[in-house]
């Protein structure tokens, strides 16, 4: 028992040469994300000198504003924020602690690696995954220097009624990380850790647009001598930051 | 010359228990996909640090194997080997298998399988992915081309042909590339990463033709002429020092390098270190080239289907290498500082996978064997015989 192999090659082929077409016809198709308002670049200063080790103030802000799951499993939790312990290897100076999160990059390797531009920037240099779009692929954690990704490995279970509406929860099998609280920040607020951070911590943490030459940050980032992490990469990330 | 091939019977008990064997596997893949697409991935072995396992070890495995699949068909169209010519249709088939059989368990390990079909529809042209969906359908494409025109048109298997050829180079080189231009990634990130995989792909493709022809034709009763046995030995002893090569090239360069000091070390000893020396070392490069260059073993069918079974060990432990060993060796956003975090930052990961990722990734190798096993039953791919010219004197030990 022969197949007829002409109908089988044409099939197998049609069917690949489809798969390799296909994506030319979209080409087109793909909205554009440009809500935001050109022009401006949203940043962070943070002084590490008002940081101390015991505080979580921004952490906790955040996992509350965002829906963030308190999972037990360490190795599959999620954080937008955390806070980082550094000693330098002699031991000469005092160890310090410091929040680290997304650094919305000017030069995202995240966003450049991602198939499905899931991962994309704002106008305003924000740096925001598209939940609906995300396949998943993980590709963006692989890239990212700063490990600022977490993949949502299960579902979120917390109670509707604690949940904060505002925020979207997401579904298990996607990336996400730290938006800089977009949705605070198109309403005119501050994202949430640095907010808490200022109202009842150490008030270590400064936001605003770093285009804008009369805004605080602006001021302070040209005043002081701050740095950026991993400034080797030439991602030019936007958290700044003082007194390391 | 077409009227040599013919399609194997495939009537047999063994013969069906062999395809029962494959289906079960990807009877095997497919619920462990439901499983990992139900439960979410937290019951992989997976994590925020190692956040490809084994599925992508499989999966890419497959793939630079099928490209180097192609290998015997190149060599007769391209390079002009007349012995090998009788291999193209089997040699194009067996990497559109593999081929396929890879890229299901990737896009099956997907968090959102169900929107793989994003890929296609918002494409991102920085994205080496985004390439890959182009190289891997373009790659399927051209061996269907090629396949096309040797059962029916040979007047165009020299073009065919010769398009896949760079098409293979290309892909493998987009395949090792997913890793070479992770800047980020002290394990990764080298300009040799690409070529390193072209290499492995040569070998373990290679490898695994030589295994399925040794093995169809001794359960078939055909025969299979010992100078072939020697040509493709040295095929294989070509590429393996090539790995070697390769690798050597590219400790050497970093180890000048302060910078790479300590990832080089804990590379060599640390966590993974087994998969280097017994994966790639032993099993990959050491002990093929003790086999295929002894006087005797080197000559037997037995023993390079050993040598071929321990280069395709190699290739695996070299993907599973360079993903683990990437991925668990920690960032660390304050080199020369120690750092410490809830978030485990200055900590090796850790990854023990799960059954049902072993599974999945078997659900690959299940589709890519029953493909070909139904590809000879169905298709003339295998010469009647496997002959050998006259006047060729292939090297031996
Ligand atoms: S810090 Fe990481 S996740 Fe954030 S923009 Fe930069 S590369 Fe992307
Ligand atoms: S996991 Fe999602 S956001 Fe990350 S690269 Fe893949 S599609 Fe893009």
């Amino acid at each position: 028992m022969t197949m007829d192999r002409r109908t089988a090659l044409g099939v197998g082929g049609a069917v690949a040469a489809g798969t390799l077409l296909a994506p030319g016809i979209h080409l087109i198709a793909a909205p554009q994300r440009t809500e935001a308002k050109a022009g401006r670049r949203w940043a962070m200063l943070i002084d590490v000198t008002k940081c101390t080790e015991e505080c979580t103030g921004c952490s906790d802000a955040c996992a509350k504003e965002n829906n963030i799951p308190q999972i037990e499993d360490k190795d599959r939790q999620i954080q937008y924020i955390r806070k980082l312990k550094i000693e330098d290897k002699a031991g000469k100076k005092p160890p310090i602690s410091l929040p680290v999160l997304c650094n919305h990059c000017e030069h995202p390797p995240c966003e450049h690696v991602c198939p499905t531009s899931a991962t994309f920037i704002r106008k305003d240099g924000l740096v925001l995954v598209d939940k609906h779009r995300c396949i998943g692929c993980r590709y963006c954690m692989i890239a990212c220097p700063y490990k600022a990704r977490s993949l949502v490995y299960q579902e979120n279970e917390t109670p509707v009624a604690e949940l904060n509406g505002e925020t979207p929860i997401r579904a298990a099998g996607v990336v996400e990380k730290c938006s800089f609280c977009v949705h605070l920040i198109d309403k005119g607020e501050l994202p949430a850790c640095v907010q808490s951070c200022n109202q009842s911590h150490g008030g270590a943490m400064m936001f605003g647009d770093l285009n804008d030459p009369n805004s605080e940050i602006a001021k302070k980032v040209a005043e002081v001598k701050s740095l950026t992490l991993r400034a080797d990469l030439g991602l030019k990330p936007h958290v700044h930051y003082q007194g390391l | 010359m077409i009227s040599k091939f013919t399609a194997i019977q495939g009537e047999s008990f063994d013969y069906w228990k062999i395809v029962g064997l494959f289906g079960a596997l990807f009877v095997l893949g497919l619920l462990a996909f439901g499983y990992i697409e139900i439960q979410g991935h937290h019951v992989t072995g997976m994590n925020q640090k190692v956040v490809w396992g084994l599925p992508h070890v499989f999966a890419i495995s497959l793939l630079v194997m099928a490209s180097g699949a192609l290998n015997l068909a190149s060599m007769a169209t391209v390079f002009g080997a007349e012995p090998y010519k009788q291999f193209r249709r089997f040699s194009a088939f067996l990497a559109i298998a593999l081929l396929v059989g890879g890229l299901l368990v990737l896009i099956a390990d997907l968090g959102r399988p169900d929107r793989g079909l994003l890929t296609m529809i918002h494409m991102n042209f920085r994205s080496m992915f985004t390439w890959n969906v182009f190289l891997y359908s373009g790659f399927v494409v051209l061996c269907f081309l090629y396949l096309w025109s040797m059962m029916e048109h040979e007047k165009y298997v020299k073009i065919t042909g010769s398009a896949a050829f760079p098409g293979r180079v290309i892909l493998t080189t987009g395949t090792g590339s997913i890793f070479g231009v992770i800047h980020a990634r002290e394990v990764f990130h080298s300009a040799i990463t690409g070529p390193t995989f072209i290499a492995v792909s040569l070998s373990s493709g290679t490898a695994i033709c030589f295994l399925l022809l040794a093995s169809t034709f001794k359960a078939t009763g055909r025969e299979f002429h010992p100078k072939l046995i020697s040509g493709m030995r040295n095929m294989l002893i070509f590429f393996t020092l090539a790995v070697f090569y390769l690798i050597v090239v590219e400790k050497f360069t970093k180890s000048y390098s302060p910078a790479f000091y300590d990832v080089e070390k804990w590379v060599l000893t640390g966590q993974w270190a087994w998969l280097f020396w017994g994966g790639i070392v032993l099993a990959g490069i050491v002990a093929p080239l003790a086999i295929l260059t002894h006087k005797t073993w080197g000559n037997s069918l037995n023993g390079v289907m050993l040598a071929s079974g321990l280069a395709i060990i190699g290739e695996v432990s070299f993907i599973a290498h360079v993903l683990l060993a990437g991925q668990t060796y920690p960032f660390n956003p304050f080199p020369g500082y120690v750092v410490s975090s809830s978030f485990q930052d200055g900590a090796f990961g850790h990854y023990v996978p799960s059954l049902s990722e072993f599974m999945l990734g078997m659900g690959g190798v299940g589709v890519a064997g029953l493909i070909y096993l139904l590809g000879i039953k169905f298709f003339r791919l295998l010469p009647k015989k496997a002959e050998a010219p006259e006047h060729w004197a292939p090297w031996n030990p």
